[in-house]
């Protein structure tokens, strides 16, 4: 160790005689030169990961199947990964360098977004109307037509990992086609591991969607009191009695009221409400009172367990809201039973 | 914390509902950036030599590349599913150390590290419902007419010194009444006798 410390100071010794610096002079002025001829170039644009050295795209392939866990015929996989836009301009690039008649091997996956298509729309509204039985149908449209969007579709598709496998000309990929592409990959699972698998599948990655939300965002409920008062007529219930639960702060700007509704025949009440004045904690109220009704708390809790065989036919429908009452409700098991029937058949 | 007012923060959160339904690997790639000869990148050879596979069969899920570069420094790569990359230096690293370090990014949600206000985070609102100052009121105070006298005074009055002597006073002369009263009633009852 000493030698070595010593033969160092040496050296330095000897760097300073010769009079040399100790670091490079250009370095910071060069760096600073590069930086300002990058900045004026503007940002860069975004690349495509399929440009990097380190990609395969079969190992991809591969991994996406096996990270969501299932197993895919990898034909179908691939077919549902091509979108017509890239057959396109690949036969374009090779009519370009001179081939006049291209041929690809690739099928584009239109068919396969038609069937993937129908088979979220029945999933979908079979599970809803099995786990929201007292909810009417225009709900479970409005809720269906969520969980069916582009923009919901789109975000699944992202976060499964699809926009980097995705084949299609437009980048960054645009979000009908990564909709597309959702679809197109429940039809392939359709066709190489069952229905069941499929209809699981939609349960996992799309119903989960409404987890954490209240259901009454979706369906804007018009003239709520008229609504609440309807219906109870169909059960012969006299229109509900309003009544100022509580108030605070009367006559200032942070005015609160608090307006419960009640039945006339057996004082009951049926619905609670808070506003800033006294006609939107009436609103509020029946707006509670129909959420009670329809049986969609704000805290409610969905049975992420059920499988095909478990859900509604697809030719049942809830009833309309034009037509609901308590008395027309068919005979349905609860959510709390079909989570029993879930256990038990497990066990 | 010291960096508080810098580092972002936020509640846990989790990308796409993940468990709700089923559970997915966030971890969607990993590149591996060594040097074949360099000191620095022994534990990244090892590991590769060693482990690699068992890792790669853990994590099928997972694509992992391993890209040689001479004389550089070995660091990894991992891309996640949210579209977040992050660059791990490995200068260094045992082989040992290589695994847990890539557990952890295996395990993580690549969600960028941010500073939790809670440990804990629910979209829904509490079962038993928030509370407000109407929870557990007293009805009655639906109906009283405020400024009320009796809703003015303060809960609890500490005596004044005053009151307190005036109490006394009136004890003293009660119980000197009573003494009094006592007296009488034997005097009459000698009486009788």
């Amino acid at each position: 160790m000493l030698s070595l410390r010593t033969t160092n100071c040496v050296l330095k010794v000897l760097k300073t005689a010769r009079n040399e610096q100790s670091f490079h002079r250009w370095l910071a002025p060069t760096l600073r030169e590069l930086k300002r001829r990058k900045d004026s170039q503007g940002p860069e644009k975004p690349v495509h990961r399929k440009s990097f050295l380190e990609w395969n795209y079969d190992s991809e392939i591969y991994a996406f199947s096996k990270r969501l866990g299932e197993d895919f015929n990898n034909d179908l996989l691939l077919k549902a990964f091509t979108e017509r836009s890239y057959i396109i301009d690949e036969e374009e690039k090779q009519k370009s360098v001179g081939i006049e008649q291209p041929t690809l091997n690739l099928i584009d996956n239109k068919e396969l977004v038609a069937k993937g298509s129908e088979f979220i729309d029945d999933i979908v509204k079979r599970y809803l109307r099995t786990v929201l039985p007292r909810l009417p149908e225009e709900g479970i449209i409005e809720l269906h037509k969520y969980l069916t969007s582009v923009e919901t579709l789109s975000h699944v598709s992202y976060h499964i990992g699809t926009p980097e496998l995705i084949l299609c000309a437009d980048f960054p990929v645009e979000k009908l086609t990564m909709a597309n592409v959702l679809k197109s990959i429940i039809a392939a699972l359709i066709e190489s591991s069952g229905e069941n698998r499929a209809a699981i599948f939609v349960r996992d990655f799309i119903l989960t969607q409404i987890a954490d939300k209240d259901l009454l965002q979706f369906w804007d409920l018009q003239h709520p009191i008229k609504l609440l008062s309807d219906i109870l007529a169909r059960d012969n219930i006299q229109s509900p009695e309003p009544r100022l639960v509580g108030c605070s702060g009367k006559n200032t700007i942070l005015a609160c009221f608090r307006v419960g509704l009640y039945t006339p025949h057996n004082k009951q009440i049926i619905g609670l409400g808070v506003g800033e004045t006294v006609d939107i904690a009436h609103e509020m109220a029946a707006i509670d009172g129909l959420r009670q009704l329809f049986g969609t708390p704000e805290n409610i809790l969905f049975p992420y367990n059920l499988e095909l065989e478990q859900l509604c036919a697809s030719t049942d429908k809830n009833l309309s809201v034009n037509e609901w009452s308590q008395k027309n409700l068919p005979v349905q098991p609860t959510n709390f039973e079909l989570h029993q029937v879930k256990m038990t058949s497990s066990c | 914390m010291s960096s508080s007012r810098f580092t972002p923060k936020g509640f846990p959160s989790v990308p796409l509902q993940n468990g709700i339904g089923r559970y997915i690997c966030q971890l969607k790639r990993v590149t591996l950036r060594f040097c074949k000869s360099s000191g620095s990148s022994r534990g990244v050879r090892d590991f590769i030599e060693t482990e690699l596979i068992s890792f790669a069969q853990d994590h099928p899920g997972t694509v992992v590349y391993l890209k040689p570069r001479r004389h550089k420094s070995p660091s990894f790569v991992a891309e996640y599913l949210n579209g977040e990359r992050e660059v791990i230096s490995c200068h260094n690293f045992s082989s040992h150390e290589m695994i847990k370090w890539l557990n952890l990014y295996a395990t993580r949600s690549g969600i960028p590290l941010k500073r939790y206000l809670k440990m804990w985070h629910t979209e829904c609102p509490s079962i038993q419902g928030v509370w407000s100052p109407f929870t557990n009121m007293d009805p009655a105070l639906n109906i009283t007419q405020f400024p009320s006298k009796k809703l003015s005074n303060p809960v609890w009055e500490e005596k004044s010194a005053t009151e307190e002597l005036l109490e006394k006073v009136k004890q003293q002369k009660i119980s000197s009444d009573d003494e009094n009263d006592d007296d009488n009633t034997h005097s009459n009852r000698a009486a009788q006798v």
